[in-house]
């Protein structure tokens, strides 16, 4: 692939192939800025009988030519490169979830120190982790032989000791995999991708172990050269090339497709990772992302600059949706339903959308009940992700007499609720829901924002071709991020700490486009008028206890931004409770719902 | 020669108060009364009397009382039943001869003048004591033995009233202890805060085994039978078992032989029950020297030598806890202290990345194992903290109000009450006494406070 010069890129082309759909969006320069101007979809074509992924581009790409006027696949059936006035684009890029996306397998030698930089490393490359190996991971060789023989990943990623540190036991691990054998997804004639980034003292003792059998070993540096640092970019980049050479190359038309774009193909969830990172690096702000699928849900957090990834594998909105039930469990599902609904039908319910996952809602009621279930699929969704977002463990610390009564340990979550500053959502039953105010709940209702944060939500899923921009041309991926990538529901003003219901819970006065001032109190939610594009700064006065920012009863001043819903007040507290008893759990929640205006027919809510 | 028989016969017959040298010529002491002290195993009578009408100074400054001298002689347990009857017409042949031996009867014991009791510490349970008091004088003089009123037997009590207090906190703390540890065995949950240190453990285990290095332990100075190395030992087996999971190697230096022995045992046991007796060496865990730094020195240069990725100090330690920790800290371990030498504490959590301090360490098994008995007992202990912190409060909330506002009599009361029968020894109900004594000097501050008044308002005119 060639340099390009990305001030000369005016007119960019981007597809995403999924595995049923294949979006393309056209990204142009107009009036000094970068804008998505088209989209256009199609099936993906990956499986037989076409078994071409290209197809599927070419006709998502054709239906945005047609749209937007501009002929961008040519005679030959390729996309033309470069742009002209009337056609083709300046640069093509593309990324891809098709087939399952990138599936691999990861080991290392203590589960909670090399083993977990290995799964992040992994899964911030996209992929998802099928499982991972551990010296102290609880199970017999045997039994860890026989899991990696069941397992047919993508490729394998072994890491292990600090530089220097022991070897034995990375070799002890590598013994485990190589007589294993472990099938690869694709192709018969494919040797199982190794990465080696551990212990470089142990390198050839690796190298000797999987000389035979098949194994394609690739080494690179040490993914924890100290037990204080971590460094994953060397793995991450071979994980990239060796999705690219080995894992595309196998999946049909993609070797055709490598041939088009400008920058490599990306795994949908990695290119959504570094669009998450590019903005909250270039705007310095702490983000988290969330993708509910029909199987996994996918968290991305962006913490004081550290990034992170969770794939939650069973919580889902159609083929893992009695997963969900099951492990939330059905009372708390139904906690959020403002009205009694019968248990049996409501199995039935969860059964059919299991089997038949594009179900969707037919009543008020069963979209009730849907998103019911996904606040409690995100929120299970986000625990795992702060229990696996944290410091690194196994590091020494620096103490003074004054910890004496407050040492922790490390391992410590770094997500913070408190200095959270925007909060993305995507999927369909948030990028779909009827109103965006029920977006809006759903996001608080499971993420649980504390202060001052701003609620936006993909529309059309475009994150991932952003996410691959931005490694070409990041200022154009964060201005269409901005501009036409998401939309903003409005901003959230939520009190920590445990208000007394009916008491003050905070004061606040809105000053800007729109002024308003009043009183939340405890347990109450408000909503204030503030559109797209409107600003305004808020100054709350927390009552003693409740935190808004600045710490208990302390007084913040924030310049909030407007959206499609305005702007939220929520008085509940945190963490939040709802009433045991289920009548008043019902009322209040209805109460809530009627505060945001969640479920107010749209005629209505235009005052038609 | 028969006048001299006369005048000596006559001398002898004018001498009648001097008896074998002794010369009985004081007034004696009155009153005496002699009672069993009770709530007491039957060790003890509590004498008293009226001091003698010459226990004064006299109008030249001598004392003519030098003391009391306290007399005690057993008599039959069947008399002394009637001496009730007795005591009406006098001692009688229960009391002290006329012609009492002062010399040839040691007394029980005796007190300097101006003292009205005496505490016999010295009796038998269920024997029958007469007691006497004679005065005693410069130069040998004595006053008459007074005898007691009655008899007195020392009586075994089976409960202490004075400490019902002390048993119903105690019945108390008990049954909440037993409570918990019927609950937790239910399968009850009970909450123990988090412990950073003890959290820490499979933390600084699996930081030995990616580095490759051993993990040291060092169970403190002491002795066995000193409660911080058991505590210590209980928390080795813990770590053991981690190494074990994790195939760290352990060393576990030690300065007594027995500590060694116990060392030995523990995590041999721990090995075992994690299915690794393979991995276990006996040569690990080592004798030293009982020498204090000595030992020190001997572990140091492990430390150096070795460079354990973990180090874990668990037990009594001295002089030697910041030599060791800054050692560990310059190699770049991972350090778990764990003592309840309040001294050497500031040390540890300056130098180690984390510490137990006094009681967490000791509750260190109950957290490890999750034993129900033990977290049981941990939390009815709990309970007695918050019992004694809550006494502690209020005791120090009423002393202040009552010096605050000395007239309030319910005030006074409470405070009186907290502190000699919640903590004092005057059982459950108050002592009327004390309250008559309290009244006393509630009504004298009353009178003054009424003679202030008008001098007050006098003054304001």
């Amino acid at each position: 692939m060639t340099k390009i010069d990305p001030d000369q890129i005016k007119v960019i082309l981007a597809t995403d192939c999924g595995s049923t759909t294949t979006k393309a969006i056209l990204i142009q320069y107009v009036d000094g800025e970068y804008r998505q101007t088209h989209r256009g979809e199609a099936p993906t074509t990956v499986e037989k009988p076409f078994a071409d992924v290209t197809m599927g581009v070419v006709n998502s790409v054709t239906e945005i030519g047609e749209l937007a006027g501009r002929q961008l696949v040519g005679d030959d059936g390729r996309i033309i490169t470069p742009a002209t006035d009337t056609a083709g684009c300046d640069i093509y890029i593309s990324t891809s979830s098709a087939g399952g996306g990138l599936q691999m397998m990861v080991a290392g030698v203590i589960a909670e120190m090399t083993a977990a930089s290995a799964k992040r490393a992994a899964l911030g490359a996209g992929s998802i982790v099928m499982d991972v190996i551990a010296a102290n991971d609880g199970r017999r060789p045997h039994d860890q032989i026989q899991r990696i023989r069941d397992l047919r990943p993508d490729m394998i990623l072994i890491s292990g000791g600090t530089d220097g540190g022991t070897a034995d036991k990375v070799v002890q691990i590598s013994e485990l995999v190589a007589p294993a054998k472990p099938q690869p997804r694709f192709g018969s004639d494919y040797s199982m991708p190794i990465i080696y980034a551990g212990n470089k003292d142990a390198r050839d003792a690796v190298s000797e172990v999987f000389s035979e059998g098949g194994f394609d070993l690739q080494i690179v540096d040490n993914l924890r050269p100290v037990l204080e640092r971590e460094n994953l970019g060397p793995a991450r980049d071979k994980i990239h090339d060796i999705f690219l050479e080995h894992v595309m190359a196998q999946a049909p038309g993609y070797d055709k497709l490598m041939g088009w774009t400008g920058a490599p193909i990306m795994p949908t969830p990695g290119a959504v990772g570094d669009i998450l990172q590019t903005v909250a690096r270039i705007q310095d702000i702490n983000v988290v992302g969330v993708d509910i699928g029909g199987a996994t849900t996918d968290v991305f957090s962006v913490f004081d600059k550290t990034f992170n990834r969770t794939v939650s594998a069973n919580l889902g909105m159609s083929y893992s949706i009695s997963n969900v039930c099951a492990e939330a469990t059905m009372p708390n599902v139904l906690r959020w339903v403002p009205f009694d609904m019968n248990e049996r039908e409501l199995r039935n319910h969860v059964k059919n959308k299991m089997i038949r996952p594009t179900t969707i809602p037919q009543t008020k009621e069963a979209l009730m009940f849907e998103q019911a279930v996904a606040r409690e699929a995100l929120r299970l969704a986000y625990k795992q992700h702060k229990e696996f977002a944290t410091t690194l463990k196994g590091v020494q610390q620096q103490r003074t007499v004054g910890d004496t009564f407050s040492q922790q340990t490390s391992g410590q979550t770094i997500v913070n609720n408190m200095a959270l500053d925007l909060l993305v959502a995507s999927g369909g039953v948030l990028s779909h829901a009827p109103r965006m105010h029920q977006t809006a709940m759903m996001l608080i209702d499971a993420f649980e924002p504390e202060g001052v944060t701003m609620l936006a939500k993909d529309s059309i899923f475009m994150m991932p071709h952003l996410g691959v921009l931005s490694s070409v041309h990041a200022k154009a991926a964060e201005q269409v991020f901005d501009r036409d990538c998401l939309v903003y529901l409005g901003t959230s003003v939520c009190a920590a700490g445990q208000p007394k219901p009916g008491k003050l819970c905070f004061k606040y006065e809105l000053t800007g486009d729109k002024t308003d001032s009043g009183e939340i109190t405890g347990g109450e939610m408000s909503l204030l008028p503030l559109d797209q594009g409107e600003t305004g700064t808020i100054t709350l006065s927390p009552a003693r206890g409740i935190n808004l920012g600045e710490g208990p009863g302390k007084k913040v001043q924030r310049t909030v931004h407007g959206g499609t819903v305005g702007l939220i007040l929520d008085g509940r507290g945190r963490p939040l409770a709802l009433p045991e008893d289920r009548s008043s759990c019902q009322s209040t929640v209805q109460k809530w719902l009627n505060a945001l205006e969640v479920y107010v027919e749209e005629a209505q809510a235009v005052g038609v | 020669m028969t006048r001299a028989l006369v005048l000596l016969l006559a001398l002898l017959v004018s001498l009648p108060s001097v008896t074998r040298g002794q010369v009985v010529t004081l007034a004696g002491p009155t009153d005496v009364f002699a009672e069993d002290v009770p709530d007491d195993i039957g060790g003890q009578v509590l004498v008293k009397w009226s001091l003698s009408s010459e226990d004064h100074l006299a109008a030249d400054g001598s004392r003519p009382i030098n003391g009391y001298a306290i007399y005690r002689k057993v008599v039959p347990s069947a008399l002394a039943l009637e001496s009730g009857a007795e005591a009406a017409a006098g001692p009688g042949e229960l009391g002290f001869a006329d012609d009492f031996d002062y010399e040839a009867n040691q007394p029980v014991g005796t007190v300097p003048y101006s003292v009205s009791q005496f505490l016999d510490e010295n009796v038998e349970p269920d024997v029958a004591y007469m007691y006497g008091i004679a005065a005693t004088g410069p130069g040998g003089t004595y006053s008459p033995v007074s005898s007691a009123a009655a008899p007195v037997i020392a009586k075994m009590e089976y409960i202490n009233q004075g400490k019902l207090w002390f048993f119903i906190i105690m019945m108390i703390i008990s049954i909440v202890i037993v409570y918990f540890v019927f609950y937790a065995k239910r399968g009850g949950k009970i909450k123990v805060r988090p412990i950073a240190g003890l959290e820490a453990v499979t933390e600084a285990v699996g930081r030995s085994t990616e580095m490759g290095k051993p993990v040291l332990f060092v169970p403190g100075i002491l002795d066995i039978n000193d409660i911080q190395t058991v505590a210590g030992i209980t928390v080795l087996s813990n770590v053991a078992r981690t190494a074990a999971q994790y195939d760290a190697e352990l060393k576990v230096p030690t300065a007594r032989s027995l500590v060694m022995t116990t060392a030995r045992e523990t995590v041999e046991a721990a090995y075992l029950g994690e299915g690794r007796p393979d991995a276990y060496n006996e040569d690990n865990i080592y004798y030293l020297t009982d020498e204090q730094f000595g030992y020190t020195a001997g572990v140091q240069g492990a430390m150096v030598r070795e460079k354990p990725a973990a180090c874990f100090y668990m037990g009594a330690f001295y002089a030697e806890s910041l030599i060791l920790a800054e050692t560990a800290n310059s190699i770049g371990a991972i350090q778990i202290a764990g003592t309840a030498m309040p001294s050497q504490l500031p040390f540890f959590v300056a130098a180690c990345d984390y510490t137990l301090i006094g009681e967490e360490f000791f509750a260190a098994s109950a957290y490890l194992s999750n034993d129900p008995e033990q977290l049981g007992s941990l939390k009815g202990q709990d309970l007695g903290k918050v019992i004694a912190a809550f006494l502690l409060i209020l005791g120090c909330l009423l002393a202040t109000l009552a010096t605050v506002v000395p007239a309030s009599k319910p005030i006074r009361v409470a405070e009186l009450y907290i502190k000699n029968n919640v903590l004092g020894e005057d059982g459950l109900v108050p002592n009327e006494l004390k309250i008559a004594v309290l009244d006393g000097e509630l009504n004298r501050l009353m009178e003054a406070d009424q003679d202030a008044q008008p001098a007050i308002q006098e003054g304001g005119n």
